[in-house]
């Protein structure tokens, strides 16, 4: 689905990324772990369009990507849901979900795709009318992804969802998205500091540090790993 | 008493005026951060667009709109396309320093341009209901006057009904609260902006009429950016009511001021409450804190 191949994502003079290479398959969902600063972000940034790779391709089910503006990159079916949710504070919820469906086929299934964020995160259905400015962390963290959900996207990125929230919050809101990939087959990509949360959820997962990928494999594997262990769990 | 409700009243019509002049100013600034000063100039010359079609297509003011404002529209698309486009990529600090320059040179083209061509004559449109007035409550109001007020009511009320009931509204206000996720949400950015400008510079027809109404002369061109400046700090970013109170505030303080210390300090008078609210309200009236 998503294949990202030695690209190289510099702000201005400052090299952040370095040939990485990763890809993600149909239906999984896939953690791209490391510590701050590691590159994580600016990944996903890239793949969403908001910045351009220096160098390599990102191809979408075999569609060039890293040439497209960050509006047709949702077009051809990615939805970012971004770091620290980036949400349209003074409208509503309901608003923000429509502007998250804003695309002209989205815009066909809104009730459709409605019902199905209100399935997810019920409290959303409640705050309907509320700024999405006065509603508490988690909550706009679920907004935040309702928000990419309404796009209708074969691929999700979910953008280090776990800043600023309580750790039981975080759980349930990967739980929720495990689900969302379960039962409506949303590929999804998760960048994330909490190493451990994402490998737990996640089928395969990258690590990446200062900018390069170092490690690779199925989630229970990196997880069980001395040097994840050491590195990232503190245990050993 | 009588005599305070027809300062009030005086207020209330010139407040209209004044939201209507800052409307464009308002929504171009609010979506992009463009601080487009020329806004005055392309008021006054709206003003003359509705003066030959009264003149020479005899054309009622208030029906010469329809031809006015999307001609406007079309020369706001020609002046963003050409001149103003090229620093949208800009961080906002940029945009707001180079989109001053640019309008600021426009500003002087188009009212030296305006003086030349035109000479400095000052013009009016009268129509048959120039001058007459009705009188309620002991207070004499000018047909002009209330139809101006109507006017900008309306106005406002269509610009609220597009930003919250359209699609295409509701992405112009996301992108002016945060262009890079509006973009993650499918939204051409280019084009909201785009649409933006023009649609700022159509809507400099209405407060056109009115002046047309009133006298002009190419020289309004700075008093009206002055106005439109005044109360946009007034109303703060991004607030559409904040336009309206702010026009009227800015109305009425001026009323008063006339009435307490005479005509000589009444463009003093706005100036000082724009320094007030800058130093104690910089978010002005409506805006959100930013």
């Amino acid at each position: 689905m998503l294949e990202v191949h030695d690209v190289d994502v510099a702000y201005g003079d400052i090299q952040a990324l370095w040939g990485v290479s990763l890809n993600v398959q149909k239906g999984e969902m896939v953690a791209l772990v490391g510590s701050n600063g590691a590159g994580k972000s600016t990944l996903l940034r890239t793949v969403s369009g908001a910045q351009k790779p220096r160098k390599g391709t990102i191809t979408v089910e075999g569609i060039r990507a890293d040439t497209a503006d960050a509006h047709k990159v949702v077009d051809l079916g990615v939805a970012l849901v971004p770091e620290g949710r980036r949400l349209f504070r003074d409208m509503t919820v309901l608003e923000n979900l429509e502007m998250g469906g804003y695309i002209g086929r989205a815009r066909k299934l809104k009730e459709d795709k409605l019902e199905w964020v209100y399935q997810m995160f019920p409290i959303l259905k409640q705050r309907l009318n509320q700024l999405a400015g006065t509603l508490s962390g988690g909550e706009q963290q679920m907004l935040a992804i309702g928000r990419g959900l309404m796009s209708d996207p074969k691929l999700l990125l979910v953008d280090e969802l776990s800043l600023g929230l309580a750790p039981i919050i975080v759980k349930n809101i990967y739980k929720t998205l495990k689900e969302i990939n379960r039962s409506r087959n949303v590929t999804i990509l998760v960048v994330e500091q909490n190493v451990r949360l994402a490998l737990e959820v996640a089928d395969r997962g990258y690590v990446i540090e200062n900018g390069r990928i170092t490690m690779e494999g199925k989630g229970q594997d990196l997880l069980a790993s001395d040097e994840i262990k050491s590195a990232y769990l503190a245990i050993g | 008493m009588a005599l305070f409700l027809q300062i009030l009243s005086y207020g209330v019509i010139n407040g209209a005026l004044y939201g209507l002049v800052a409307l464009g100013l308002s929504l171009v600034f609010g979506v992009m951060n463009y601080l487009n000063v020329a806004h005055g100039a392309l008021i006054m010359l709206a003003s003359y667009a509705v003066f030959w079609a009264c003149y020479y297509l005899k054309f009622d003011p208030f029906v010469s709109m329809i031809l006015v404002a999307p001609t406007f529209f079309v020369i706001g698309w020609i002046l963003f396309q050409g001149l103003f486009q090229r620093i949208l990529r800009f961080e906002e600090g940029e945009k707001i320093k180079n989109s001053l320059l640019i309008s600021f040179g426009i500003l002087l083209i188009f009212s030296n341009a305006a003086t030349m061509l035109w000479t400095a004559d000052e013009r009016a449109v009268t129509t048959d209901y120039t001058g007459k007035v009705i009188e309620l409550l002991g207070v004499r109001i000018p047909y002009i006057g209330i139809a101006s007020v109507v006017l900008a009511i309306i106005v406002i009320v269509a610009v609220h009904f597009f930003l919250t009931r359209t699609y295409f509204g509701k992405a112009i206000r996301a992108v002016s609260q945060d262009n890079e996720a509006a973009g993650w949400m499918g939204i051409n950015t280019k084009m909201v902006c785009l649409v933006s400008f023009a649609l700022g510079v159509a809507l400099a027809t209405f407060p056109g009429v009115v002046i047309a109404l009133q006298t002009f002369n190419p020289i309004v061109s700075f008093d009206l950016t002055n106005k439109a400046l005044i109360v946009l700090v007034l109303a703060g970013v991004g607030s559409l009511k904040g336009v309206l109170f702010g026009g009227l505030l800015l109305g009425a303080v001026e009323a008063v001021s006339v009435f307490l210390v005479g005509s000589a300090y009444r463009e003093v008078v706005g100036l000082l409450l724009f320094v007030f609210v800058l130093m104690f309200r910089p978010q002005g009236l409506g805006g959100r804190k930013s």
